[in-house]
């Protein structure tokens, strides 16, 4: 077999022949560039099923290296080092925003908005450690995260303006060939991109591509805007894979409970005196 | 306060768009599940395709009035009637703090006004007297005994609450909507409530997932048989079926109390959806919880279809009142503490 291979490979009508077999009787197999995603009954790529992604894009979106967290919590609480997610590891940052930044950083033990169990907003809820199921259907795709039981709905059909600035934005989407393009708006300044104090105003814009590359990965983009704390606009890039276990799911993850302690314990009643 | 008040002003909205649909629910005549079942829209794998947002507001109440007894259902005229007064007897604008009404006592506070509600105002449109259908008296079944001794320390808890001195230790002595952990409407069960009284439904042939605007909860529910993991989780472990054109979805494992007060956490729900016509989901949930009741009961709520999406509810992120609740009972143990020291 492995003969017969190379002997029919050395000629090129051969190879022409073999070629046009592969393409016929497995696609698979072919040398296609561009992977074509399964589709949904209606016709769409199927984003559908359970997500996560592999990276330290949480602790910080640049590239950087391991460094100690909450102390009481030894190695368990230390960032790992990560290789970043930003295209050209550079966040445009306007000088007084600059200042802004290093201000979280320095404060990100406590300043964190996910300490409290706030939700993630767009995109940092993507690229959190927790699993994300996406619920596709054809007039609306559903994202729901496990992380404080943040959801939002990407609306296919019809875009509606936005109600009012909110946490995790308003999304409207559309099919750019194999790729569900998001445009993400209407996002209130109070969510930040990671525990390095990466943030953002309400002016900010996030325009996502998610494009299937594998049947068990994504390849995730997000484009920030924000002319009020950004020089120009970048972007960040990463893999989403499919959780493959059998029974993969994502479950409850109601941190309001686990946030209170340090969010009201001031305001608790004191043993008596 | 900020950002609450503005979703809430979003909920207003979606209020005034929404009385055309409410009024629908008001025409619908007596569940017929078996309505055209034909003509009604399905999903590419063939079943009733229940996606959309609906509304699930209404005045008709979870227990019958006592006063209406073997009353079940109201003609046209009392119902109009029914629900003249008590709109007006809901109307938190009309209650005066030191005389009480609703569940407010005498010289007690009436925290919310008018303003922070979005209610239903019509009754169901089978105009029965409650959203209890079984037992047939349309009340509660009888607590068990355990379930009583439960009840009478949240009511003794609620009245503290309504005078004005809320138990308030710490944040555990609070009910799980005042943390948003829990909000009561978004269920499971749903049951109408105060406002927020939407959901939105995404199906797959994998999945249906149970969007609720209250404390914006995604449920998500497997259809595909696998067991229950059996870990306790707030809105339990939800596990889906087709019976017929009949969404059957069963759920146990909750890690408390469900959003009924009083139920326990051995609480086993079997909750049942089943599109009657292009406008109406009719829900319908069998609580069974040994523990507190003395036999499993059902409601019925019927859902109008909304043409509005679903609002981001952002309920702990705005939660400036369990804080000041907090504060509030701090702030007067010290003044009690200062008129102890002055005597």
């Amino acid at each position: 077999m492995q003969d017969w291979w190379r002997g029919a490979t050395s000629t090129s009508a051969a190879a022409a022949l073999m070629a046009a077999l592969l393409m016929s009787v497995s696609p698979a197999a072919s040398q296609t560039e561009v992977y074509k995603a399964s589709r949904t009954a209606d016709g769409k790529p199927n984003l559908n099923g359970v997500w996560q992604v592999l990276n330290t894009a949480n602790w910080d979106l640049q590239t950087h290296a391991a460094r100690p967290g909450a102390v009481a919590l030894g190695a368990a609480g230390a960032t790992p080092a990560g290789i970043g997610v930003v295209e050209g590891n550079d966040i445009p940052y306007r000088p007084e925003a600059a200042a802004k930044k290093k201000q979280n950083f320095d404060n990100r033990l406590t300043a964190d908005p996910e300490i409290k169990c706030y939700l993630p907003g767009v995109p940092r809820a993507t690229y959190m450690p927790y699993p994300f199921q996406i619920v596709q259907s054809p007039k609306s795709i559903l994202i729901a995260y496990e992380f404080a039981g943040a959801a939002r709905t990407i609306y296919m059909d019809k875009a509606s303006p936005s109600p009012a600035d909110s946490w995790m934005g308003h999304s409207v989407g559309r099919w750019d060939g194999d790729t569900l393009v998001v445009d993400v708006t209407s996002m209130n300044d109070e969510t930040w991109f990671d525990r390095a104090g990466n943030f953002h105003s309400d002016a900010l814009h996030v325009t996502e591509r998610y494009t299937p590359r594998t049947p068990d990965a994504l390849t995730y983009e997000a484009s920030i805007e924000d002319p009020k704390v950004f020089s120009r606009p970048w972007k960040i890039t990463m893999p989403l894979y499919r959780r493959l276990e059998k029974n993969a799911q994502v479950l409850e993850f109601k941190c309001v409970e686990f946030a209170e302690e340090l969010m009201y314990g001031h305001l608790r009643k004191q043993s008596s005196k | 306060m900020n950002k609450r008040f503005l979703i809430s002003m979003g909920g207003l909205v979606s209020a005034m768009a929404l009385l055309a649909p409410v009024t629908v629910v008001g025409q619908t005549t007596a569940p017929t599940t078996t309505t055209a079942a034909s003509t009604l829209a399905r999903t590419p794998d063939g079943k009733p395709d229940l996606q959309g947002v609906w509304d699930f507001r209404t005045i008709t109440p979870l227990e019958r009035p006592r006063e209406l007894g073997t009353k079940a259902f109201f003609t046209a005229e009392e119902a109009a009637a029914w629900e003249k007064d008590e709109n007006k007897r809901q109307n938190r604008d009309l209650i005066d703090p030191e005389v009480g009404g609703l569940m407010y006592p005498p010289g007690g506070v009436v925290p919310y006004n008018e303003f922070w509600y979005d209610r239903g105002d019509k009754v169901v449109g089978t105009r029965r007297t409650s959203l209890i259908v079984d037992p047939p008296d349309g009340r509660i079944p009888p607590l068990t005994p355990e379930g009583k001794v439960q009840a009478e320390a949240r009511a003794k808890a609620g009245r503290e609450t309504q005078l004005g001195h809320p138990k308030a230790d710490s944040w555990e002595d609070r009910p799980l909507q005042e943390r948003c952990i829990m909000g009561l409407n978004a269920g499971p069960p749903m049951t109408p409530g105060a406002y927020n009284n939407n959901v939105q439904l995404v199906q797959t042939p994998e999945y249906v997932v149970i969007l609720t605007e209250m404390v914006h909860d995604a449920r998500i529910v497997p259809m595909d048989g696998r067991p229950f993991l059996n870990i306790p989780q707030w809105k339990g472990e939800s596990r889906g079926r087709w019976e017929g054109d009949t969404l059957v979805v069963e759920t146990k494992n909750f890690k408390r109390e469900t959003s009924l007060p009083g139920s326990s956490a051995s609480t086993h729900l079997i909750e049942r959806f089943t599109r009657t016509d292009a406008n109406t989901l009719l829900y319908e949930f069998t609580v069974n919880d040994p523990a507190t009741w003395t036999r499993p009961w059902t409601a019925v709520v019927p859902m109008a279809r909304s043409a509005d999406p679903i609002y981001e509810y952002a309920c702990h992120e705005g939660n400036h009142a369990l804080g000041s609740i907090l504060a509030g009972a701090r702030a007067d143990e010290k003044a009690e503490a200062a008129k102890k020291g002055s005597k």
